[in-house]
C-alpha cells in the first residue's frame, strides 16, 4: 500500500484529482436523487407561491435573520404534533426560495402559526414581544413598522423566483403591484387577489402606503394555513 | 515535477503574506468573540438588542459565526498553509508577491463586506453562507487565486514528497470551492441588486445547505486545521508524526466519509428516509478516522510528554487534539435518530459547536500561533511563557463553563419540550423552557468572556514578543534569527 | 522600465475589478451594492497605487546600489 500512495505523494496533479473525486461521490448519492425520485416532494392540494406582500414579508424573514431562533418544520415526533400540529410535508416549504427550515428553537417554531393569533397580537409582539410574553428573548421590531415598503422590484423579484422554478403566471406578475396594496388596504375589494392567492390574510396596512410589519405580518398568517387537514382525502394520501 | 539536485542558493520564503495573515487572524479573533459574548448578554438579557435593527441577535450572529469561522479561522488558514506549504516544500510561494497579496486583501475585503452587509440587513439566511450573491462571487475569484498559489508551489517544490499536511489543506481547498460554488448557487434580483433567490427550494434546498454546512465544518474547520495540526505539533516536539499508514487511512476515509453526513442535520424532517438514515450511518462511521487523526496527533508525543510543561504551543496544540476527539465522538452520538429527537433545535447543538470551535480550531490556531509568531519576527522566545499558560488555564476553563451550561441547557429544553403531565396533556408552554435556561445562559456568558479574556492576553503576548523585549525564563544563549528578507528566488 | 509580469497581471485584474466596482455602484439598487462598489473601486486604487509605489522603490533601491558601487 505504501508503495502505490507514494505515487500520489510525488504528484501534485494525481493527488488533487484523486481527492476532489473523493469529495465528489457522497454529495452526487444523496442530493441527485432528491430530484430525480418524482416521490421526495409529493404534490399537495392547496399548496401555491407566495402573493406579492406575502412574498416581500418573507423577504423581510430572510434577511433579518428569523430563522435563527425560529423553525419552520414540526418533525414526525408525537409531542412536536400535538404542540405545533401537522408535521412538515415536503410540498409546503417547496416554493420557498430559500428553505426556512431553521436549525434553533430559542422561539418557537412557526410552521402553523398562522390564525392562531391575531393581526393584532403579531404587530403588538413584533413591537415588543415582552409586552405579550415575559420571559420572550426576542428583539424588538419596532422599527419595521417606520420602514415604508419597498415595492417598484416586485415584478422584477416574481420573475427571478418563475426562473428559478415557482409557477407564478404572466397574470400575477402583471398584477403585482396592485395584488400588493390589496392585501394591505381592508377597504379594497380583494377578490381578484384571492381567486389568484386563496387564504391570503388582509392587514390593516397603513395610511402612507404598506410597512414591511404590515408585509410580514401577512407572511406569517399565512404559515401552515394553505394544506386541508381537516379534509380526509388529503389525510389518507398521507397515510400511504 | 520535483528537483532532485538542491537549489543553488537558500530559499527566501514569502512570510510577508504570512505575517499580515496571521496578524489579521489574532484581530478577527478577538472581534469574533467580542461579538460572541455580545450576543450571550443579548440571550441572557434581551434589552441588550437596544431596539435597533443594526444591533440586535438576528442580524449579528451572523457577524460572529463569519467573524469567527472565516475571518479567525480563515486567516490562520492562509498563514499557516502558507507557511506550511513553503517550507514542506522548500520553495518560494508561486505567483509573486502582488499575487499573495491580492489574496490577502480580497480575502480581508470578503470579511468587511460580509459584516457590514448582514449589519444593514442583507442575508441569504445560509447558515455560513450568509453573504449577498456578489460578494460570493468575490470570494470564488480569491479563492481561485489561493489554490493557484497553493497547488503552483506544491508544483515547483524541491522535495520529492508531498507531506501530509499539504494533502489536508488542499482537499479543504478543492471541497470549500465546490460546496461553495453548488450552495450559493442564486439568481439575483438585477445584477445591481444585493438581493437574489436561490436556485433550489424546500427540501432539496434544505439537502445542498447541509450538505455544505456540515462540510464546511468538515473541511474548513476540520480539514484545514488538520493539516495544520500535522505540521505544528511535530514540530513543536521535534518528533514525527507517530504513524505515516495511519495518516493515509486518516486522509482517504475522513474526506470520502465525512461529505456524507449533511443529512444529520435534518433527521425527522420532511427529508426522505434513505437520506437520513444515509447520513446517520455515515456520521457514526465517521468517529473512525476522526479518532485515527487525534490517535496519530496525540501518540505523535511519545517520549516527548515532558514537553507538555515547558512548550505553551504543545499545551494549547494536545489539548485541541483532545477536544477534537471529544466533539468527534459526540457528533455520531447525536446522529443517533433517537438522540437527535431529543437534542436537535436545542442548545445541545450550540454546546457541540463551541466546544469543537473553541476547543478544537481556537486551540490548534493558538497553538500554531504560539509557535509562528516568535519566528515571524525573528525572536527566540516569546515574551511570557507565563501569560501563555495564563491564557491557556482561563481559556480551557472558559470552555468547560460554555460546554457544561449548553449541555445541561440543552437537555433541559429537550425534555421539557417532550414531557407530559398526568392527564396526558404536554406539561411545558414553550416558553417555560426558556424561562428555565435562563441562568445557564448566564454561565455561558460567564465562560465566553473568559475565552476572551485569554484571547486578549494572547494578543499582549504577541504583541511584545514582536516589538522584542523577553521576561520571564531566561532565553537560551542563541543568536537571533536574521528578519527574512524578500528577495525574488534565482530562477523564479 | 523592468515591470514583473506577475505584478502586472495583478495589476490589470485590479483595474477590472475597480472598473466593475464603479459601474455596480453607479447603478446600485440598494445601498449594500453601492458600498460595495465604491469600497471596490477605492480598493482596487489603494492596491494599484501600493504595487506602482512598491516597483518605484526597487528601481531606487536599485539605483542606489549601483551608485554605492562605483564609489568603492
Amino acid at each position: 500500500m505504501q508503495l502505490r500512495h507514494e505515487i500520489l505523494e510525488k504528484n501534485a496533479i494525481l493527488l488533487l484529482i484523486a481527492s476532489l473525486f473523493v469529495v465528489l461521490v457522497g454529495g452526487i448519492v444523496e442530493i441527485v436523487p432528491l430530484f430525480t425520485i418524482e416521490t421526495t416532494v409529493e404534490p399537495v392540494q392547496g399548496v401555491r407561491p407566495y402573493s406579492p406582500l406575502e412574498l416581500r414579508g418573507r423577504d423581510i424573514y430572510v434577511r433579518e435573520g428569523c430563522y435563527l431562533c425560529h423553525s419552520q418544520q414540526i418533525r414526525t415526533l408525537r409531542d412536536e404534533v400535538e404542540r405545533y400540529g401537522h408535521y412538515s410535508l415536503a410540498a409546503e416549504s417547496m416554493y420557498d426560495h430559500p428553505f426556512q427550515w431553521g436549525s434553533k428553537r430559542i422561539g418557537p417554531d412557526l410552521a402553523r402559526v398562522g390564525g392562531k393569533y391575531s393581526n393584532d397580537w403579531h404587530y403588538a409582539h413584533l413591537a415588543n414581544p415582552q409586552e405579550m410574553v415575559p420571559e420572550s428573548l426576542m428583539p424588538h421590531y419596532a422599527f419595521l413598522a417606520q420602514n415604508k415598503l419597498e415595492t417598484d422590484d416586485i415584478a422584477d423579484r416574481m420573475r427571478t423566483l418563475r426562473k428559478v422554478g415557482v409557477p407564478y403566471t404572466d397574470e400575477e406578475i402583471a398584477n403585482a403591484r396592485a395584488d400588493l396594496l390589496a392585501q394591505a388596504d381592508p377597504t379594497a375589494d380583494a377578490s381578484a387577489l384571492l381567486k389568484r392567492y386563496p387564504k391570503a390574510n388582509v392587514v390593516p396596512g397603513s395610511p402612507d402606503g404598506p410597512t414591511e410589519m404590515d408585509a410580514l405580518v401577512a407572511y406569517l398568517q399565512m404559515l401552515g394555513t394553505l394544506v386541508n387537514f381537516a379534509d380526509p382525502a388529503t389525510e389518507k394520501r398521507l397515510q400511504q | 515535477m520535483s528537483d532532485a539536485a538542491l537549489p543553488a542558493a537558500p530559499v527566501v520564503y514569502n512570510d510577508d503574506v504570512v505575517r499580515k495573515f496571521m496578524v489579521a487572524s489574532l484581530f478577527w479573533a478577538i472581534v469574533a468573540f467580542l461579538v460572541g459574548v455580545y450576543l450571550a448578554t443579548e440571550l441572557s438579557w434581551p434589552a441588550f438588542n437596544l431596539g435597533l435593527p443594526w444591533t440586535n441577535f438576528g442580524r449579528l450572529r451572523p457577524v460572529h459565526t463569519s467573524a469567527a469561522i472565516f475571518a479567525f479561522g480563515g486567516s490562520a488558514l492562509f498563514g499557516t498553509s502558507f507557511y506550511v506549504v513553503q517550507r514542506t516544500c522548500r520553495a518560494r510561494l508561486w505567483g509573486g508577491d502582488a499575487l499573495a497579496n491580492l489574496i490577502f486583501w480580497g480575502y480581508q475585503f470578503f470579511i468587511v463586506m460580509a459584516a457590514l452587509s448582514y449589519v444593514m440587513g442583507f442575508s441569504k439566511s445560509r447558515e455560513y453562507a450568509e453573504p449577498p450573491w456578489h460578494i460570493d462571487l468575490w470570494l470564488t475569484i480569491v479563492w481561485v487565486a489561493y489554490a493557484a498559489v497553493f497547488v503552483g508551489t506544491l508544483i515547483k517544490r524541491r522535495e520529492p514528497h508531498i507531506y501530509v499536511a499539504n494533502w489536508f489543506y488542499l482537499s479543504f481547498i478543492l471541497t470549500i470551492a465546490v460546496l461553495h460554488i453548488v450552495n450559493n448557487l442564486t439568481w439575483p434580483i438585477s445584477v445591481y441588486s444585493a438581493s437574489s433567490y436561490s436556485f433550489f427550494s424546500g427540501v432539496q434546498d434544505a439537502l445542498v445547505q447541509w450538505w455544505y454546512g456540515h462540510n464546511a465544518v468538515g473541511f474548513f474547520l476540520t480539514a484545514g486545521f488538520l493539516g495544520m495540526m500535522y505540521y505544528f505539533i511535530p514540530k513543536a516536539a521535534n518528533r514525527p508524526i507517530y504513524s505515516y499508514r495511519l495518516s493515509i487511512v486518516h486522509f482517504w476515509s475522513l474526506i470520502f466519509i465525512y461529505i456524507w453526513a449533511g443529512p444529520h442535520h435534518l433527521l425527522w424532517t420532511a427529508l426522505p428516509d434513505w437520506t437520513q438514515t444515509l447520513g446517520m450511518v455515515f456520521s457514526i462511521m465517521l468517529w473512525m478516522p476522526s479518532w485515527g487523526g487525534m490517535i496519530n496527533g496525540i501518540m505523535t508525543l511519545s517520549g516527548a510528554w515532558d514537553k507538555l510543561r515547558t512548550e505553551p504551543s504543545l499545551r494549547f496544540l494536545v489539548t485541541s487534539v483532545g477536544f477534537y476527539g471529544m466533539s468527534t465522538f459526540e457528533g455520531p452520538v447525536m446522529s443517533v435518530r433517537d438522540v437527535n429527537a431529543l437534542s436537535h433545535y436545542t442548545d445541545w447543538g450550540i454546546g457541540h459547536v463551541h466546544s469543537g470551535s473553541l476547543g478544537w480550531v481556537a486551540f490548534v490556531s493558538f497553538g500554531a500561533m504560539y509557535y509562528v509568531f516568535p519566528r515571524l519576527w525573528g525572536r527566540t522566545t516569546l515574551y511570557s511563557t507565563r501569560l501563555a499558560a495564563w491564557h491557556f488555564w482561563i481559556a480551557t476553563l472558559g470552555i468547560v463553563f460554555y460546554i457544561v451550561s449548553m449541555w445541561v441547557a440543552g437537555i433541559t429544553e429537550g425534555l421539557m419540550w417532550r414531557a407530559y403531565d398526568q392527564y396526558g396533556f404536554l406539561q411545558y408552554s414553550f416558553i417555560e423552557s426558556i424561562a428555565a435556561v435562563h441562568p445557564y445562559f448566564v454561565i455561558r456568558l460567564m465562560g465566553g468572556l473568559m475565552f476572551l479574556i485569554g484571547g486578549l492576553l494572547m494578543v499582549y503576548n504577541i504583541y511584545r514578543t514582536a516589538r522584542g523585549t523577553v521576561v520571564g525564563t531566561p532565553a537560551p544563549a542563541l543568536p537571533a534569527v536574521a528578519h527574512p528578507v524578500e528577495l525574488a528566488v534565482a530562477g523564479e | 522600465m523592468d515591470i514583473k509580469p506577475s505584478d502586472l497581471a495583478v495589476g490589470l485584474m485590479w483595474v477590472v475589478f475597480g472598473l466593475a466596482g464603479l459601474f455596480l455602484a453607479a447603478g446600485a439598487r440598494d445601498n449594500e451594492m453601492y458600498v460595495f462598489g465604491l469600497s471596490l473601486a477605492g480598493l482596487a486604487v489603494a492596491f494599484d497605487a501600493g504595487l506602482i509605489r512598491r516597483h518605484f522603490n526597487e528601481v531606487d533601491a536599485a539605483a542606489a546600489r549601483a551608485r554605492a558601487a562605483r564609489h568603492v
